[in-house]
């Protein structure tokens, strides 16, 4: 597979009155075209601001990052991305509480002016695709956690890029529910493939995701390992190949499980 | 370094956009726009308010005075209103029975605005110190009443209910769970009701007095001295910032976990 | 569940017997104190009376006219200058730090107190009262804006960035309906405090409306007028809050109470 996203020497240094954090301490990769990558790391850590400073919200202190757009004849296209071009989906949501799930899933083509019956239709899809059909006109107050984080990712999806950061985007929902959309947005993802990162602290859930782990360490963040599950989907959570890469991992790291 | 830079951008721009203020005020006066019949250059104002710390006339009275006698005055109804209002409220709030009995007359009082009462207090109690008093009672009253009960309503229920666990009696959980966590909302009480007492007072003295703040502008206007004017307004708009400023300090010591960072 | 209804019942009880012992009260008072204030039902009849017998070239209904007149002209005008400039205040950090000041000196001095300038300035036609009230009403409204556009989720912010929203849209999309709620409250507030002020200015100086009503009363020593007046007064207040409540919710239905 191609790459889509090269980060290179990526450092992040926040400057306050109180002194000096560096957050992000010499990251280097790549991420594949397609690819449901996953960043695991302990919490304080430093991958809220990798993914803001990919989805452009922030800005790196030194280091480069260069977007792929195409490959022709060997010879690849590299572009800035422009905001709007990369679908985001929060851990805590960011759903515009004054709008119905439709207009919610619909705005970031209402912001470049698309006319509204065409980015009607094409909200419909992705909130058919997040299996949302009957709450198109309700308000984000009146949904649970899980059908709200459903609505961030049929509005990431719907900025039809080809790029979605996830942000710890099960992390305010309860394990059951965890599981379950889990399940479901790799389910979203062979419907629709887009390039994946997935921002998480869980194992389990990183296992049972990824194409491929990228292991963080804790603060400041520093790429630790890399792990490529050959397990198939849907992946057992209580295979044995599972339980030993889990081992493998929690050895690894100072995450507690 | 960034942030370093940008405070120091603003501080430049408030201090230039508070001498582009004044400089208009005081060109558009000497420059003829504005009569000075009708308004005060900003130097007079200053001269004006020292002139006046020593000067009776024309309006019967130095400004420390005036300001006493209306600080007095707010100061004593304020009081009267916290000590029965707060009380009150708390009560309100957590006794059923109290609740059911006071409630509809604070709600039909509720609505009329503090000055509203002037009239017939004066037309019944004069125009004296005692009318006065009551007046600024009043309007200090019903907010004080009010947020003090709706403090109470609104004390998480899962904290009563640990108390409950507790063993804890009625009584004392009214005492030391709801009262405590009224505290903001009685505080938020005690800044309305500092507003409506301090302006209603002005209201009061504009309309029927023989000193005070309020006294001294409506002079000013009845006599044409502009000066006058401005310096009781900004002594009235001062006093009620230094007053806020006062309880807010008050609230912190007395609701520290409640101090913002 | 039988004690429950009987509760229910002596609770409603006791608020009938208030009001009832409220009535009572007054009328002891009036009738106690020899005619220097009227009974309720002298009251009444008073009001009745007023609302076809002209006092001072008028009936009540043409004195509240008169004065509701004057509030809703200065509200409107001080609704779109104050969310304007608490707009302006709130997002533009520039634009705060240069009127910021001026507007923090103004701000406690009490439109009341704005009474004996405006009337110098204006004399003693409508555009004072109108001057006054929207002083009254401009301030909280700022206010209210102000702090509405200050205290928006940085999350939402981030969310209308990541979908592509330019800073115009970032305003119009993001920040105005975030901040609505805020503004509508400071509507209320600000409708409430000018209904305050047409008093007041009418109180010192008018040829008409409710506050010269209510002060005329207390020149000729008309208790019955006073109080009349102060219904009058309370019931348009109630109404005001009423309406406005009513009109919050259906701009925000998003807000589930």
């Amino acid at each position: 597979m191609a790459d889509k996203i090269r980060i290179k020497n990526l450092c992040k240094t926040f400057v306050e009155k109180s002194g000096e954090t560096k957050v992000l301490d010499n990251i280097s990769l790549d991420v594949k075209e397609n690819e449901f990558l996953v960043l695991l790391g302990p919490g304080q850590c430093g991958k809220t601001v990798l993914l803001n400073i990919l989805a452009g919200l922030d800005t790196p202190t030194s280091g480069t990052i260069n977007y792929i757009k195409g490959n022709e004849n060997g010879k690849e296209d590299i572009k800035e991305m422009k905001m709007g071009e990369i679908g985001m989906v929060f851990q805590k949501y960011a759903l515009f509480p004054w709008k119905t799930v439709i207009e919610n899933v619909e705005m970031s083509q209402k912001l470049k002016g698309i006319d509204k019956e065409q980015r009607r239709k094409s909200a419909r899809n992705y909130i058919k695709l997040v299996g949302l059909e009957n709450f198109e006109d309700s308000y984000p107050k009146q949904l649970s956690g899980g059908m709200k984080q459903r609505v961030g990712i049929a509005r990431a999806y719907a900025s039809e890029s080809d790029i979605l950061l996830m942000d710890e985007p099960f992390g305010a929902l309860d394990a059951q529910t965890r599981y379950q959309m889990g399940e479901e947005i790799l389910k979203m993802w062979r419907k629709d493939k887009r390039t994946v990162i997935f921002v998480t602290n869980n194992i389990e859930e990183a296992i049972y995701l990824g194409d491929r782990i990228i292991l963080l360490s804790g603060c400041p963040a520093t790429v630790k390992a890399e792990y490529i599950p050959k397990l198939e989907r849907p992946r057992d959570y209580m295979a044995l190949e599972f339980l030993q890469l889990r081992k493998e991992i929690a050895d690894n790291t100072d995450l507690a499980l | 370094m960034q942030t370093r830079k940008y405070d120091i951008t603003n501080i430049i721009l408030s201090v230039c956009g508070l001498a582009t203020f004044f400089l208009i005020w005081h060109l558009s006066i000497s420059l003829g726009l504005i009569s000075e019949r009708t308004m005060a250059k900003p130097g007079e104002v200053v001269s004006t308010f020292i002139a006046k710390l020593s000067e009776v006339q024309p309006d019967g009275d130095t400004i420390q005075n005036h300001f006493l006698t209306s600080f007095q005055l707010s100061l004593y109804g304020f009081i009267a209103a916290i000590v029965i209002g707060t009380p009150l409220g708390l009560l309100m709030g957590w006794y059923k029975a109290i609740e059911y009995f006071a409630n509809p007359i604070f709600e039909i009082v509720r609505p009329i605005p503090p000055i509203a009462w002037i009239p017939i207090i004066i037309l019944l109690l004069g125009i004296g110190m005692p009318a006065k008093a009551f007046i600024i009672f009043v309007s200090a009253f019903v907010p004080c009443v009010i947020n003090s009960y709706v403090g109470v309503k609104l004390t998480n229920p899962v904290l009563i209910n640990v108390a409950k666990t507790f063993g804890a009696s009625n009584w004392h959980i009214f005492k030391t769970i709801c009262i405590p966590s009224a505290i903001p909302m009685v505080f938020a009480g005690f800044r309305i009701s500092l507003g409506a007492a301090w302006s209603t007072l002005v209201a009061a003295e504009l309309l029927a007095s023989t000193s005070g703040l309020g006294y001294m502008i409506q002079m000013g206007r009845t006599l044409i001295r502009p000066d006058i004017i401005i310096v009781g307004m900004l002594t009235i708009g001062f006093t009620g910032a230094l007053m806020a400023f006062v309880l807010n300090r008050f609230e912190s010591k007395i609701a520290p976990w409640r101090a913002k960072k | 569940m039988k004690t429950n209804i009987l509760k229910n019942k002596f609770y409603l009880g006791l608020s009938a017997l208030s009001v009832l012992l409220l009535l009572l009260a007054w009328t002891y008072v009036s009738i106690s104190g020899g005619g220097l204030i009227p009974t309720p039902f002298e009251t009444f009849k008073r009001f009745i009376e007023l609302l076809y017998k002209p006092v001072a070239n008028g009936t009540i209904f043409i004195h509240l006219l008169v004065s509701l007149k004057r509030v809703i002209i200065a509200f409107l005008i001080a609704s779109f200058a104050g969310i304007f400039l608490g707009v302006m205040l709130g997002w533009n950090k520039r634009f705060n730090a240069f009127f910021g000041p001026i507007f923090e000196i103004l701000r406690p001095i009490p439109p009341i107190a704005w009474i004996p300038l405006v009337i110098l300035w204006f004399g003693i036609g409508e555009t004072p009262k109108v001057v006054i009230v929207f002083i009254g009403s401009f301030v909280p409204i700022v206010l209210n804006t102000f702090s509405g556009i200050k205290m928006i989720d940085s999350l939402l912010i981030s969310a209308g960035k990541v979908l592509g929203a330019n800073e115009r849209q970032l305003l119009w999309d993001v920040a105005m309906p975030a901040s609505l709620p805020a503004i509508l409250a400071g509507m209320k507030t600000a409708l409430g405090s000018g209904w305050m002020c047409v008093l007041a200015a009418e109180m010192v100086v008018a040829k008409q409306g409710v506050g010269f009503l209510i002060v005329r009363g207390m020149e000729s020593g008309d208790s019955s007028l006073i109080i009349v007046c102060m219904i009058v007064i309370g019931l348009v207040s109630a109404l005001i809050t009423f309406s406005l409540t009513k009109f919050e919710r259906k701009m925000c239905p998003w807000q589930t109470r």
